[in-house]
């Protein structure tokens, strides 16, 4: 009954995929939109009650020998698995009902819309694999549909079919290395199930573990918009429709988190310690590099895509502290440090795609993800500007917020985990605290921008100004997340047993450090609570002052309203505000060496005179630069490459004989020296 | 340091006489100097004047006169203030701007015309871009004649206000 339990779910998330694409191919563009929507919420919801099944503890396990040649599908759901299915499947619920509303133009088409659902599945399917053959399927159909939803928002448009040429390629190269990386660990193991490579992964030797680790955090890092891998992202998110980008930024990057713990810790059973150190250090320098970039950016959803980068730079932190304290010795504390990073990974599929969705909605009401244009929708889309505000609570780690339980479970373990011996340990831990600590300081300032400058004060354009509040569905949609997020916020504590058997079941220590660990947590949980004490004190002391106030002035004041203080010399105009751009300035100052910001000051003189200024123009551009350094000449060395090997290509039929026969003649003796 | 507590112990508190009390508010203003209780944060508006009362005002809240001892001090915003302290004739370009600016301050609020110009246009009576004297446009509580005043009249005016 229990194995029936995720494994009906799983197939009915399957059928419901494919009677969503079969009716998004068949029916006409006005049944389509919402009977695509309510199948693909369906289907979320059975990932959803697939993965809490698997956390309340119930196993799942199949074999299909016939469904894929030679290898076979393979499917195995534990509690790890669980945690990743039941976060996917509650992001699918609120971005396919929010994408009935959001829906338009090229996104209400046949192809776009029959890809949804199937994305959606292959999401779910990942985290299922029990095979590496099946996980390399399901990461493969992962990535197709996503570079192809990215482009479906509006394929004429230059600028998204880069970031999808972008994201198709880099999201390939990825897949390389995991394909290399996992090959040569069945070749070494003998075996490509995943219960047969656990039992195998001692036996193989050190270096070729840790090869294959490297290859694996560089591919499943990639995913996971691990810094400098994480180009694709800042690119990608802002130009896929904004359901995309939800699903995206909070479903499909946490898939590359579960790699890294499903091969890291589970199958290659830890390893050795400069993996982890490698993980975490990687991850801190995402989580600083990603919130900086943030900070500076005007695109409200590049701004939201670098946040991701952040946060996913502190789940990895979590994760590499928890192989770190693992292989020291310490399962209690890399319990905890990994409960942090699932928990994390839970609330920031939360806020995320509560920001996203809003984000989305701005864009369909305004037209514009510029922060620097929005601004007054606080007045025009009060639910919008409510629910960025929630999510931005959230995305700033502040309490009372969805990311603060996690952030704060991290930094403790962090800290405890100063009594781990090892040098590098020493110096290595601090400064992960002071990174994340850095990280959301930044953070606040990020979100304190996004909120102020786009929903805030006055509108700075005509397309803001015109701004309205976006359909009942897409409210829907928001509203099941914010509720989701504000759960999450409250009550963290009730995530504990859940990510208790996830912990154990990722970590697979002896079982007396498992119960240990369990007391640890609950400790370490039952502290989290807090937040829901923090909210409630707040509220109550602002009622109780309220109360005192009204008790002390004795009578009701009599309220006059005056115009809004303009210094006397109305109108107040939306020039006179804070943008985006200014009130980062002195951040971008700050971190002037970090981020190199391009910025470029035009003065046009007046006809009549040099001294008089007819106009100034200003612009600023803050590149990646990661991008640009790294990135740029690369591309540059494989452009002059491929240029070259022209010249191997001159049209001889013989001289392509000659290369055919040369080849040949070199395998044979390479073979030969095999034998 | 034994020495130097001995000396303060010796010397005693040393400081000029308190001059006398300020002469009392007028009737219509008593309520609103009671509801200030000693503290009155004041607002300077320039409603057109040459500068000259502006000069004798700093002087007044400068070391010499220091209106601050009585409690009076200068904020940067008629929402932080509860006096306001207007000069000069009222341009037309100031004329709206000093009415937001006394719809602006919080109640109870105290208007002070300081110098000739604000109470009857002095010199500039008449002229083409002057509106009124500050009594036209808003309710004046108090004056200060002179042109200028001198800063310690400024000063009388204020403890008027403030009560000390």
């Amino acid at each position: 009954m229990s194995v029936n339990l995720v494994g009906t779910a799983l197939a009915t998330s399957a059928g419901l995929s494919g009677m969503a694409a079969a009716a998004a191919l068949c029916s006409p563009v006005r049944v389509r939109v919402p009977m695509v929507g309510v199948l693909s919420a369906l289907l979320g919801a059975a990932g959803l009650v697939a993965g809490g099944a698997a956390l309340a503890g119930h196993g799942f396990s199949v074999r299909m020998p016939d469904l894929l040649p030679l290898a076979g599908i393979s499917l195995q759901v534990d509690a790890l698995s669980g945690v990743f299915l039941a976060v996917t499947g509650a992001v699918i619920i609120a971005a396919s009902v929010y994408g009935i509303g959001y829906a338009a133009g090229p996104a209400r088409g046949r192809l776009a819309q029959a890809l949804w659902p199937l994305f959606a599945f292959s999401l779910l399917l990942v985290p299922a694999a029990a095979s590496v053959s099946t996980l390399l399927v399901a990461w493969e159909l992962m990535a197709i549909g996503s570079v192809l939803l990215v482009v479906s928002g509006d394929p004429a448009d230059g600028r998204v079919r880069e970031a999808g040429v972008w994201y198709a390629v880099m999201t390939h190269l990825g897949l390389v290395t995991i394909l290399i990386g996992l090959v040569w660990l069945s070749a070494a193991a003998h075996t490509e199930t995943f219960a047969g490579l656990r039992l195998a992964a001692a036996g193989v030797s050190p270096a070729v573990r840790g090869g294959v680790f490297v290859l694996l955090l560089l591919g499943f890092g990639s995913k996971a918009g691990m810094a400098p891998l994480h180009a694709w992202l800042p690119r990608a998110h802002p130009e896929a429709p904004s359901p995309v980008s939800a699903l995206m930024s909070a479903a499909m990057v946490n898939l590359g988190v579960y790699g890294l713990i499903r091969f890291g810790l589970d199958l290659l059973g830890g390893g050795s310690r400069w993996w982890w150190l490698a993980t975490l250090v990687l991850g801190a320098l995402s989580a600083v590099y990603g919130i900086v970039q943030a900070a500076v950016a005007n695109d409200l959803k590049r701004l939201l895509a670098y946040s991701t980068v952040e946060n996913l730079g502190l789940i990895l932190v979590g994760v590499g502290a928890a192989g770190v304290f693992e292989d020291s010795g310490h399962p209690l504390l890399a319990a905890a440090a990994l409960t942090a990073a699932l928990l994390h990974t839970a609330t920031h599929a939360g806020f995320k795609t509560l920001l996203f969705l809003t984000a989305g909605s701005v864009l369909h009401a305004t037209g514009t993800r510029d922060l620097d244009e929005l601004g007054g929708l606080r007045a025009r889309m009060p639910v919008t500007t409510a629910l960025f505000a929630l999510g931005a609570l959230g995305a700033a780690a502040l309490p009372g917020g969805a990311g603060f339980p996690s952030e704060w479970l991290l930094l403790q373990s962090l800290i405890h985990g100063l009594a781990v011996p090892g040098i590098v340990v020493v110096v290595v831990l601090p400064v992960a605290v002071g990174a994340i600590a850095l990280s959301a300081g930044l953070a606040v300032a990020t979100f304190v921008k996004a909120l102020g400058t786009g929903f805030l004060a006055k509108p700075r354009s005509a397309a803001a100004e015109h701004a309205h509040e976006v359909s009942g569905t897409m409210r829907a949609g928001m509203g099941v997340v914010a509720a989701a997020c504000v759960a999450l916020a409250v009550v963290p504590g009730a995530t504990a047993p859940a990510l208790m058997r996830a912990t154990a079941a990722a970590l697979r220590g002896p079982g007396t450090s498992l119960a240990l660990g369990a007391t640890r947590q609950l400790t370490a949980l039952g502290s989290t609570l807090s937040p829901l004490l923090v909210v409630a004190l707040t509220l109550g002391a602002v009622l109780l002052l309220r109360a005192g106030l009204t008790l002390v002035s004795g009578r009701k004041r009599r309220r006059a309203p005056v115009p809004l203080w303009d210094c006397g010399a109305p109108p107040l105009t939306a020039r006179m505000e804070y943008t985006a751009t200014s009130f980062a300035e002195p951040l971008q100052r700050v971190f002037d060496d970090v981020l190199a910001p391009e910025s470029d000051i035009d003065v046009t003189p007046h006809a009549e005179s040099a001294y008089l200024v007819e106009r100034i123009a200003y612009s600023r551009a803050v590149p990646d630069r990661v991008e640009h350094r790294l990135y740029n000449p690369v591309l540059h060395t494989v452009r002059r490459a491929g240029r070259a090997a022209r010249a191997l290509a001159d049209g001889s039929v013989h001289r392509y004989l000659g290369y055919g026969f040369g080849s040949v003649v070199l395998l044979l003796i390479v073979l030969a020296a095999a034998q | 340091m034994l020495s130097l507590l001995r000396k303060i112990a010796a010397t005693g508190r040393v400081a000029e006489p308190a001059p006398p009390p300020p002469e009392p508010a007028p009737p219509d203003l008593a309520g609103r100097v009671k509801a200030l209780r000693g503290s009155a944060q004041v607002r300077c508006v320039d409603a057109g004047s040459c500068n000259g009362c502006e000069i004798e005002i700093g002087q007044a809240f400068g070391p010499v006169y220091d209106a601050e001892r009585y409690g009076a001090r200068i904020v940067a915003s008629p929402r932080h203030a509860d006096v306001l302290l207007v000069t000069g004739p009222v341009t037309r370009n100031m004329a709206e701007p000093l009415r937001r600016t006394y719809a602006a301050t919080a109640e109870p609020r105290v208007v002070i015309a300081v110098g000739d110009c604000a109470i009857d246009c002095g010199e500039f009576a008449g002229g083409y871009g002057v509106e009124g004297a500050v009594g036209d446009v808003v309710p004046v509580d108090l004056s200060v004649p002179g042109c200028p005043p001198a800063p310690d009249q400024i000063v009388a005016a204020l403890r008027r206000v403030t009560g000390r």
